[in-house]
């Protein structure tokens, strides 16, 4: 590159970096402004290691992750951070919000006053939009109202009341004028949250044509940490996310709290998750695996047929066979369900009339297993190709000209040559795919639910149920209603595990590349 | 490795695809035939219904409560942007990954499939909180927008798609590369000259897998679009399967059979590229 | 998050569609309903604007991600003001602190149906505004089925007479594992899910799935099936689709699958379920309604907008008109008390019990389903599977 070039490149890559630079440190600064100190934290410091990769000479194969990796780390690491944080509350049904809107939501509950007084009113409006009130209670005697003060009384036949059709109604007086019912439920808005003062109740709007008079009815003390109900002197202390009083009465509803391990004691404790876990884990392997085998050699065996050139039509053929790949999987799934359908369903008509042979599929346990490996061989086999053909563009021909020159036969070539180096780029696809069939819910969910349910069972529990649809169950069918925070720990343990699996087949990836190496 | 076949040959070759060709074609004609039967049942007993209408059809693109051509349109135009940027990414890290030698480069990238397989369900709350902060300052990045969508599909490019490519690029011998960087070229553009030309069958590869992907998700899509004009296809079907008691089965299968075309015209556009190119120019060690 | 932001902006050009706000802001409704309820709310809404020239916006959002969405989305400010759902929603809802109670004075209260009011209080306070009332009762094809049974035992002669599975042909399906569907077999004869409590709210710890009642429903589920009437597999696409093509002579169903069946052009008829063992037969009554979200920005303004506008004879029928389920707005029932559909859902529901609606319920419904899967496919005696069922849902409740 000439020196010109290189002055030019050089400089443009610092007046780059120097506006984004600029950005950062202003968006930093407005970001801590408003008192996200952590978030401001990691953004300075991100700033910083990019900063770093474009400037440094060794960090240079860095900058061709960097804008890949921004992605990464802002969509894919920062939920399962999330997740790994939700999993050590009790966030889930009865527990969504904080503590301090719950304690928000009982603030602004309110009793009536036992006099339940009622007034009708007129709103009034002048110029500048403020708003005024008159009260009419309903023996007769008004009040003028302002927001957030005591009412007061007056009289209606002062002049400074003006009626100008003489209905009985005030029409305006000191510059306010009446608001009609239209414009009344247009600022609707204002007038809910207009609080007037009478005594030590305030009054306050409740429906279209009423004020009534209130008492709070909670408070909460910051100081013990406590809310008060005002009404009946009794007194809730927060436990584990709920308010509590002393004679055990809860208040709905609660908030989330950080329960440390307890989700996950729960998990490993528990019988209900125990007992079944061998059984269920055993067939998700065995699903996972299966899934992976069946569309891999499906896959595999089709992508070398129509890899061939002398093949006419490949091209159409090609297409065709990727129709299940390009249909939403929950209707080919619903679909698939209704042709395995033991009564009515296509698969057994068929086999009955040629046959003569009826198989109860999604009753019986294993038929079951057998029907969810074929529809998801039917689902997973076009992806299997797909990638099998591009990776079969990476091995030169030549290399399948040379064996032939020596005499090898088109399956010794595939055997030695073709299916070893496959496996090479193909091997952690086939172990991702195994992950992703590990915790494949949706295909189980919509072909089986998980059934048949197997009998005597001391949680809802079906034979082909795999783990995480089974313990997604529990989570959100479970005590009362969803449990996101024990649903996370779940996840996390999943992840666990299936991570270990993966990270010993990449192991055994590394065998492979060494032996690529030398063909 | 291949040779001209005899006719008997290409006649059982044929004859094979065309059974799995039926295996996969199978459920596609109940789906059309769910899509012209009158009583919204998706499993006839029939294959040809009785009074077959093609009404809905013609529903499809003049419905008014639900613009499916718009759905089409925006699941073609999400899919189709986030696959060109996923093989933009995915290609990047490939190259630094094939043709850099550093520290933490093995396991960096075991890393990055392994963190791919968290399972997402929980995600979702997490990415709709970040976007509803995000919008809060920067609006158009922001909840209901298709570039959120878009950049939060990218978060999976540095995955499986990055392997498979950086494999790809491994096959491509350094040899040309080398020479170019003599002439002095710098690493960027012998990415840009040698390797990306070289590398369009894996490319075509990737955008296929990801616009495929991408078009079928509804889960983020669907908590993450809230206004109808927005919806991609498959979050507006889901409007359809999530109703107290599917009934509308014939709108829905129409509206899938219609939504596959896109995929199947790109992958026949695609295909040409799924040739090899390597042969040609390169020179083995 | 904005840095990055900015870094996206110089990688990326990208075309943006930028959307309206879909959050409850000030001066404006947001409903949320599925979209069988957008189009008649969409009316409505524009009607409701040109009248006070506020905004009423209406999105569609699947009826099961509903309650997701405002369980997310509320908290953070982004959720509807209205929701539009079936009354056992509300246990959970309120328990998550995300419903707003409705007041409902004296004169507009008499105007509703006592049960459909009832549906929607908890703990004393009424947190909807019901606008339909629909439950399960008997559909049959007349062509099949000139004479309605009156009685379980009739139903079972009639049905046998026109089974034939060789040809597909059926005579009466429940469609299973469904305990939504089944309860009206365990209620005749004196099941209930959970008992009350003598305050009369709801006793989570009283399982009645597994009492002598419920025996006896689970005991005649069987029968059908070792008859030959019932099949196993038998879901709901299974049932409908079988119903609109006509193979199938009854069914228990709700008037959910009307559209399917007119389409199909079915000579159908509606009426209550048949007694068994002379004692009437109770399906489940649900109850649609609006709710109100408790953090809207506009909680007097919607509830005006309800009690108001929504709670008018007008737009109660245009409601019905497209719900097809009897209102449960007086002045509106009475005025389509004529149509045939309605007297055959609402003789049915007036039998009826409201749903549960304590959050406790949703551990009902995978056990329940899981003992009428092991009867219906004899993996069971249907007195060990409901009894199974029950422990299952009593050491959830109870918590591990």
């Amino acid at each position: 590159m000439t020196m010109k070039n290189l002055l030019f490149s050089i400089s443009l890559k610092i007046l780059i970096l120097g506006i984004l630079d600029a950005l950062a440190i202003w968006s930093i600064i407005t970001i801590i402004f408003d008192g996200y100190y952590w978030v401001g934290g990691i953004l300075s410091l991100g700033v910083i290691i990019i900063n770093y990769i474009f400037l440094s000479e060794k960090a240079y194969p860095f900058r061709y992750m960097v804008p890949g990796l921004i992605f990464l780390i802002i969509m894919v690491i920062y939920p399962i951070f999330y997740t790994i944080f939700v999993s050590f509350t009790n966030y889930g049904t009865g527990h969504i919000l904080s503590k301090e809107q719950v304690i928000e939501q009982f603030e602004n509950q309110y009793y009536l006053s036992e006099d339940n007084a009622t007034y009708t009113y007129q709103v009034f409006k002048n110029n500048y939009g403020d708003l005024k009130v008159i009260l009419y209670s309903l023996n007769g005697e008004s009040y003028l109202c302002e927001n957030e003060k005591k009412i007061i009384k007056v009289n209606l036949s002062d002049s400074r009341f003006i009626d100008i059709d003489k209905d009985g109604i005030i029409d305006q007086f000191d510059g306010y004028k009446k608001l009609d019912k239209i414009q009344i439920i247009q600022s609707l808005n204002e007038l809910q949250n207009l609080r007037f003062k009478k005594d030590e109740y305030f009054i306050k709007l409740v429906s279209l044509t009423e004020f009534k008079v209130y008492s709070k009815k909670y408070q909460f003390d910051s100081l013990e940490d406590r809310l008060l109900d005002l009404k009946n002197g009794i007194i809730y202390y927060p436990i584990e996310g709920y308010f509590v009083s002393e004679q055990g009465e809860r208040l709905a509803p609660g908030f989330r709290v950080s329960i440390g391990f307890k989700n996950f004691i729960r998990l490993i404790k528990s019988p209900q998750i125990s007992n079944p876990f061998l059984r269920v884990f055993g067939w998700t392997f065995l699903w996972a695996f299966l899934s992976v085998i069946t569309t891999f050699a499906l896959g595999l065996t089709l992508a070398i047929v129509l890899n061939d050139p002398y093949l006419k039509f490949r091209k159409i053929y090609r297409t065709l066979l990727i129709l299940p790949y390009s249909i939403p999987a929950f209707i080919s799934c619903l679909i698939w369900r209704g042709f395995f359908n033991t009564e009515v369903g296509i698969v057994n008509r068929i086999l009955n009339n040629f046959f003569q042979v009826i198989i109860p599929w999604l009753q019986d346990p294993i038929w079951a297993k057998v029907a969810l490996v074929i529809v998801n061989l039917w689902l997973g086999f076009p992806y299997m190709m797909i990638i099998t053909l591009g990776a079969l563009q990476s091995i030169p021909s030549e290399l399948g000209e040379a064996a032939s020159i020596d005499g090898a036969s088109g399956w010794q070539q595939f055997k030695k040559i073709t299916f070893p180096l496959l496996l090479v780029s193909l091997a952690p696809l086939l172990i991702g795919s195994f992950a992703f069939n590990f915790n494949n819910f949706n295909v189980i969910y919509l072909v089986t639910q998980g059934r048949p349910a197997i009998p005597g069972a001391g949680t809802p529990a079906g034979s082909t149920d795999i783990l995480i649809s089974y313990t997604y169950r529990l989570a959100f069918e479970g005590v009362r209603g969803n449990q996101w925070g024990l649903a996370s720990a779940v996840s996390l343990i999943i992840f666990i595990i299936v991570a270990i699996i993966s990270a010993v087949g990449f192991r055994y990836t590394r065998a492979l590349e060494e032996i690529s190496k030398n063909v | 490795m291949y040779k001209k076949h005899s006719f008997t040959e290409a006649f059982i070759r044929n004859l094979f695809v065309w059974i799995f060709i039926a295996f996969a074609i199978f459920p596609f004609i109940w789906i059309f035939s769910a899509s012209i039967n009158p009583s919204n049942t998706l499993l006839g007993q029939s294959l040809i219904p009785k009074n077959f209408t093609w009404d809905r059809y013609i529903e499809f693109f003049t419905n008014e409560q639900h613009p499916f051509g718009l759905w089409i349109l925006n699941s073609i135009k999400v899919s189709g942007i986030t696959a060109i940027f996923t093989v933009i990414l995915a290609a990047l890290g490939a190259y630094a990954f094939s043709r850099f030698r550093f520290k933490g480069r093995r396991t960096g990238l075991l890393s990055l499939l392994l963190v791919q397989m968290f399972p997402q369900m929980l995600a979702m709350v997490a990415i709709y909180l970040l976007l509803l902060n995000i919008g809060k300052y920067i609006s158009w990045l922001g909840l209901n927008q298709h570039i959120s969508l878009i950049m939060v599909y990218l978060g999976g490019a540095m995955g499986f798609n990055m392997w498979l490519m950086k494999g790809y690029f491994d096959t491509i011998s350094y040899s040309l590369e080398e020479s170019a960087m003599i002439d002095g070229a710098t690493h960027f553009q012998s990415f840009l000259r040698i390797i990306l030309p070289l590398a369009r069958p894996i490319l075509a590869v990737i955008f296929i897998l990801q616009f495929i992907g991408t078009y079928s998700d509804f889960i983020l899509a669907s908590i993450l679009l809230s206004s109808k004009e927005n919806y991609t296809l498959a979050v507006g079907l889901r409007l359809f399967i999530t109703g107290q008691y599917t009934t509308r089965w014939g709108m829905f299968a129409t509206a899938s059979i219609i939504g596959a075309l896109p995929i199947m015209m790109i992958f026949l556009l695609l295909q040409n590229q799924l040739v090899s190119g390597l042969t040609r120019g390169g020179v083995k060690e | 998050m904005k840095k990055f932001c900015v870094f996206f902006i110089v990688l990326v050009m990208l075309i943006g569609l930028v959307s309206i706000a879909s959050a409850s802001v000030p001066g404006k409704i947001l409903i949320w309903c599925d979209e069988t309820r957008a189009p008649v709310l969409e009316e409505v809404g524009k009607e409701f604007t040109a009248k006070y020239n506020v905004p009423v916006e209406v999105q569609e959002v699947g009826f099961g991600d509903i309650r997701g969405k405002l369980t997310t989305a509320a908290p953070v400010g982004e959720g509807a003001d209205l929701i539009i759902g079936p009354h056992d929603w509300i246990g959970e809802l309120i328990e998550n602190g995300l419903l707003e109670p409705i007041s409902l004075f004296g004169e507009l209260r008499s105007k509703f149906v006592p049960v459909s009011l009832d549906a929607f209080t908890y703990g004393g306070k009424l947190y909807g505004l019901p606008y339909a009332t629909e439950s399960v009762a008997l559909f049959y094809n007349k062509d099949l089925v000139p004479e309605p049974p009156a009685t379980f035992e009739e139903l079972i002669t009639i049905a046998k007479g026109l089974t034939n599975r060789e040809e597909g042909r059926y005579g009466f399906l429940i469609q299973t594992p469904d305990p939504y569907h089944l309860f009206p077999l365990l209620s005749a004869t004196g099941g209930y899910v959970f008992g009350e409590n003598p305050d009369g709210t709801t006793n989570p710890l009283d399982i009645g799935l597994a009492n002598e009642g419920s025996i006896r429903g689970a005991n005649l589920l069987l029968r059908l099936i070792k008859e030959g009437i019932e099949v196993p597999g038998a879901d709901y696409q299974t049932v409908t689709g079988l119903f609109n093509e006509g193979k199938l002579g009854m069914m228990i169903a709700g008037p959910w699958t009307l559209g399917g069946i007119k389409e199909a052009g079915v000579n159908y008829a509606i009426t209550k379920i048949p007694t068994i063992d002379g004692q009437v037969a109770k399906p489940f009554v649900g109850v649609q309604g609006f709710m109100i979200s408790a953090f809207s920005e506009n909680k007097l303004l919607a509830r005006t907008f309800l009690t108001e506008f929504i709670a008018t004879k007008d737009v109660m029928l245009k409601l019905y008109e497209r719900a097809t389920r009897p209102p449960a707005f007086l002045p509106a029932l009475e005025e389509v008390s004529t149509n045939p559909d309605i007297q055959g859902i609402a003789i049915s529901a007036a039998d009826g019990i409201p749903m549960p609606k304590i959050p406790e319920m949703a551990s009902v419904w995978g056990a329940w389903s899981d003992a009428i899967e092991l009867i219906v496919n004899q993996k069971l005696e249907p007195d060990q599977a409901m009894k199974n069922a029950a422990e299952q849902i009593k050491k959830t409740i109870m918590g591990e």
